[in-house]
């Protein structure tokens, strides 16, 4: 019997679409969790994308169905970074691409504010410096 | 965050969010928890300054020069580059200007002062048959080398599947007598790195572990770091629902290839396989073997060469994920066919060890 001659037939689950494998909406159920913690403990956190078995169409899904918000953020940190709050308020599709712009990791990140965006203390300290040199400068 | 490397990052113009955002995506490759990389963003730019890095000792023996490329290579320049300025490769013949006698002195200098704490990183597998004559440097055997600069190493990586198992040098009817580092070093903890060649990252990984937590990664059952060789290729794999949905491509050029439909029954090895090349990619994240239509080769595991042939379909098919329903049967019903099927074939390919040709891509 040759391989070809196996009956493969694909069944679908019902209203299945093309390319779904079925786990987007258990992401959808996580995050729902994780935005309860943040409302009733205000405590952030992050679920890896690239870390679980999604399909493109898994990642568009979700995509579509978290919808668009209305902060967008750009980082040009080692490549791009893009940080983009969805029309659910406090969580955002964090996506870094490399030095070469391809996709290098995909976070959703379930805060206030996240954690990147926020300017390290170091650097604020260093951009003193910088000032005050700026005023020296100045006579 | 501060720190030397972190300083010294910024004086070569990589910011902080750089550094965290690297950070996080290395954390993310070797599938610890988002936490972890903002744990390792604050050791690692805490590590040991540059007058106190730790030596490094590489030595080339049975080999092709794939896994130098691979790490010298992949992104460059890279905060990877940059981790491995944190070290101080005292000897690496293919990096190294010294030649000769210059060269030898600076191993023996190495080794000398670093009695007991360098990190020797080989690649290549060392011949034993004829004493060990089918691969000597400056007159003496790799075996001899290698016993000598495993005396006084901290630990041992051995880089590549050459190193760590073999690898093609060992494969059937391995003329050379070629075996593994762990088959002649049995009193020093070595860490394996296969692939061929490697993932870059996973070396950094390792070095990040290692300055981080101050010990080696937690190894499995064949000395390779849990963190990138904890699942296998299938597990990860993006293709990975259709498996479970019985979608298989059948031929390079067929409808379900064209589809992007899993590769299984032309010989993928994916489920077999422990490595992370699902997800850190090849070539700067450009794409891995499976995203660009081919199989996986299982180029990690132990004498992949000798596996029965690239694009035979593995006899046994791996446990799904999950599968629900009708396509459950079906996935189960296919799999117990091809196991049938191929019962035959691995009995031939046992016999002898057979090449690929142009048909068996055809198939």
């Amino acid at each position: 019997m040759k391989l070809d001659r196996i009956p493969i037939v694909s069944v679908p689950a019902p209203g299945r679409a093309a390319g779904l494998s079925g786990n987007a909406p258990v992401v959808l159920r996580e995050i729902a969790q994780k935005v309860r913690r943040l409302v009733d403990a205000n405590e952030a956190s992050t679920i890896d994308l690239l870390a679980m078995p999604l399909t493109a169409a898994d990642l568009e899904w979700l995509r579509e169905s978290l919808g668009n918000g209305e902060t967008h953020i750009s980082l040009d940190a080692g490549g791009e970074s893009r940080l983009d709050e969805t029309s659910c308020p406090g969580v955002w599709w964090v996506t870094h691409h490399n030095g070469q712009g391809g996709v290098a990791s995909a976070f959703i990140e379930v805060a206030v504010v996240p954690e990147l965006v926020k300017a390290p203390i170091d650097d604020v300290a260093a951009g003193l410096e910088r000032l005050d040199l700026l005023i020296s400068d100045l006579g | 965050m501060q720190g030397p490397l972190i300083e010294s990052l910024a004086r070569q113009g990589v910011s902080r969010r750089t550094f965290s955002k690297y950070c996080a995506t290395l954390a993310s490759m070797m599938a610890l928890s988002p936490v972890a990389g903002q744990a390792m963003a604050s050791a690692l730019a805490a590590a040991p300054a540059a007058t106190r890095r730790p030596s490094v000792i590489w030595l080339p023996f049975q080999e092709c020069t794939g896994c130098t490329e691979s790490i010298t290579r992949s992104h460059s320049p890279t905060i990877e580059g940059m981790i491995f300025d944190m070290v101080s490769l005292d000897y690496q013949e293919t990096l190294m200007a010294a030649a000769g006698f210059q060269a030898e002195e600076a191993l023996h200098t190495a080794m000398k002062e670093n009695q007991g704490k360098y990190l020797l990183i080989v690649d290549g597998s060392v011949p034993l048959a004829l004493e060990g004559a089918y691969s000597c440097i400056a007159g003496r055997t790799n075996l001899e080398l290698l016993k000598e600069a495993s005396r006084g190493a901290a630990a041992i990586v051995a880089m590549g599947s050459c190193a760590a198992f073999g690898g093609l040098p060992h494969a059937n009817p391995n003329p050379t007598g070629a075996v593994a580092v762990s088959d002649i070093i049995k009193d020093r903890p070595i860490v394996n790195v296969p692939g061929c060649p490697p993932i870059p990252v996973v070396m950094t990984g390792v070095l990040a572990h290692f300055i981080t937590f101050g010990s080696l990664p937690e190894l499995d059952a064949l000395g390779r770091p849990k963190a990138f060789y904890g699942e296998t290729i299938h597990d990860r794999c993006y293709r990975r629902p259709f498996y479970d949905q019985g979608k298989f491509a059948k031929t390079f050029d067929d409808e379900g290839a064209r589809n992007g439909w899993c590769l299984f029954e032309l010989g993928c090895k994916g489920p077999v396989t422990y490595n992370s090349c699902a997800t850190t990619k090849w070539n700067a994240g450009t794409s891995w073997p499976v995203e660009s239509g081919h199989g996986c080769l299982g180029c990690s595991e132990p004498d992949f060469w000798d596996a029965g042939g690239f694009y035979r379909a593995l006899s046994v098919p791996a446990g799904p994920l999950q599968m629900v329903g009708a396509a459950a049967a079906v996935g189960v019903a296919t799999g117990a066919a091809v196991s049938f099927l191929n019962r035959a074939k691995k009995r031939a390919a046992k016999a002898g060890h057979e090449t690929t040709t142009l048909a068996d891509l055809e198939k």
